[in-house]
């Protein structure tokens, strides 16, 4: 009897044979003439050796996040929501939305910072520890000094989280036509404990939320945190004076609300913010 | 299922999309906005300047361009693409006047233009030409005419269109303020295109760039100091619409 039929791929469990197809229809195992030599080379190769086990852990201490004052560049031992617990925390993700906040939040009221974490992964070009560059993936925590209780009461009791951040508008799903849309516009999506009305239209399905904002809104739902995204969807991912005013509706939210006071001063803050930072492209005319 | 039918350019995805000719419009809409208008006399292209460098020098920056004499295009969207396009257009208009001894309508440069895109959303190995241009011009027989194309090598004539960066927001005051008395003569066409891009430059006259072709006369660029004084009349008959509209109401 004749074996005919395309085989079928297969690789079942350590050894390799294939499956093939007989003329009826039945699956039959054919074994393979490359052996199972390469069964035990495998296993050779997965056992560590402490090399490996000491490259690990000098990885694991590279990667481990540390605070650090910018001016000072000395590390925070204790962490910072214990030395500076806060009832709001507003965190504003990507170039566009920390503009928004540093031109209309950031500037009515004298902020200070108190640390800064920067993100160490095998993708990093350098090693610097201490030293910032804006290509780089960093944080820069602020506190409020006339009012301490913003950024201060218990951690993970009376604390209510904001966050801002955009994406681009090619990643909005919608049954709708797509030129119908009027890009940039806002989104929500809240935790459970948000009881307050949020400032747009809430997040349709199967839109999703990615990386750092998706981390924290996650934290925040599992911890019974009340929190709240604003989702920018822009067809400008560079810093741009139209998708910054597309957050302008968050300001009259009772989160923002009292850290907001001079508006027509901030849009002035905000031009000279895009002017200073426009970065020379010729590639688009 | 994007990504596995937008790497080459020559593959249908399974529900006939051309994802790279998809993603060359949204190249356009990085380059900032143009705008044209057909009048009854008189074709205007305006476009949004573009922030020059301070060591740069501004007459290598140019977004409006003349084929001919009696045709000229703005574009949006990537600078060397429109620099290669607008080239092979100008050397075609010039091998048509020798040849026909008459010179191109703005129908054939324009088909031509869109003829060369094409041939780039079907070759395997190139990537389609990231610009829309927008050709106006007067042919022979006196018509105006205005044209668009688009990286997916098609092409429309216009009454008045945008391209470019906000292009939908212009476009939208375009519809609702392109009357017949908007364009009843050529200084009402000219302040319909700059009122046009006026909603969406960020600094106002400063950043505008205006070009005209009147029937039988070649490209007229505007200079600053024009631009600036059609934009303050602008402004004060916006001033005197409002006070005529608030005296309404009380």
């Amino acid at each position: 009897m004749r074996r005919a039929g395309a085989p079928l791929s297969g690789r079942d469990g350590g050894g390799d044979t294939m499956a093939a197809a007989t003329f009826f229809g039945e699956v039959v195992k054919a074994p393979c003439r490359a052996g199972t030599e390469d069964q035990e080379e495998e296993e050779e190769g997965r056992r560590e050796t402490a090399e490996d086990r000491e490259v690990r852990r000098q990885l694991a201490r590279k990667r481990e996040v540390r605070l650090f004052r910018r001016q000072t560049k000395t590390s925070l031992e204790v962490s910072l929501l214990e030395k500076y617990p806060c009832s709001k925390f507003i965190i504003a993700i990507g170039n566009n939305a920390v503009a928004f906040l540093s031109s209309f939040v950031m500037n009515s009221g004298v902020w200070e910072e108190v640390g800064c974490a920067k993100l160490w992964n095998e993708w990093c070009r350098t090693t610097d520890k201490t030293h910032l560059s804006p290509a780089e993936a960093f944080c820069v925590f602020y506190h409020l000094k006339s009012s301490p209780s913003v950024f201060g009461s218990c951690a993970r009791k009376n604390m209510q989280v904001t966050l801002l951040t955009c994406r681009h508008v090619t990643d909005y799903k919608t049954s709708e036509s797509i030129s119908s849309l009027h890009s940039p516009f806002l989104k929500a999506l809240k935790t459970q404990n948000f009881k307050e009305p949020p400032c747009c239209s809430l997040l349709e399905q199967p839109n999703i939320v990615h990386d750092l904002p998706a981390a924290v809104l996650s934290y925040c739902q599992v911890w019974k945190i009340p929190a709240v995204l604003y989702l920018c969807y822009t067809d400008m991912m560079k810093l741009d004076l139209i998708t910054v005013e597309a957050f302008k509706p968050i300001l009259s939210s009772r989160s923002l609300k009292g850290l907001v006071k001079n508006i027509p001063q901030s849009t002035d803050i905000l031009k000279k913010l895009l002017t200073t930072n426009e970065i020379q492209s010729n590639i688009y005319t | 299922m994007a990504s596995r039918y937008d790497r080459a350019i020559t593959v249908f995805s399974p529900d006939g999309h051309l994802f790279q000719v998809e993603y060359a419009q949204e190249a356009v809409k990085k380059g900032s906005t143009a705008v044209g208008i057909r009048g009854t006399d008189i074709v205007v292209l305006g476009v949004e300047k573009k922030s020059v460098a301070k060591l740069q020098d501004e007459r290598t920056v140019r977004k409006i361009c003349a084929l001919d004499d009696h045709v000229c295009m703005a574009f949006a969207g990537l600078t060397a693409d429109a620099r290669v396009v607008i080239n092979r257009a100008r050397v075609e208009c010039q091998s048509y006047k020798l040849t026909v001894e008459d010179p191109v309508t703005v129908e054939y440069i324009t088909r031509f233009i869109a003829t060369l895109k094409q041939k780039y959303t079907q070759s395997n190995g190139r990537r389609p030409f990231g610009i829309s241009a927008l050709i106006v011009g007067f042919d022979d027989d006196g018509i105006p005419r205005l044209y668009q194309t688009d990286p997916s090598g098609t092409y429309h004539a216009w009454k008045a269109n945008a391209i470019g960066r906000s292009a939908k927001t212009v476009r939208e005051f375009l519809e609702k303020n392109y009357t017949d008395d908007a364009i009843a003569n050529d200084s009402e066409a000219i302040k319909l295109a700059i009122r046009a891009l006026l909603e969406v430059v960020q600094s106002g006259g400063k950043n505008i760039e205006l070009a005209i072709i009147r029937r039988n006369q070649s490209l007229k660029m505007f200079s600053a100091r024009e631009i600036e004084l059609q934009v303050t009349e602008i402004e004060k008959e916006k001033e005197e619409a409002e006070k005529k509209k608030s005296k309404k109401t009380t």
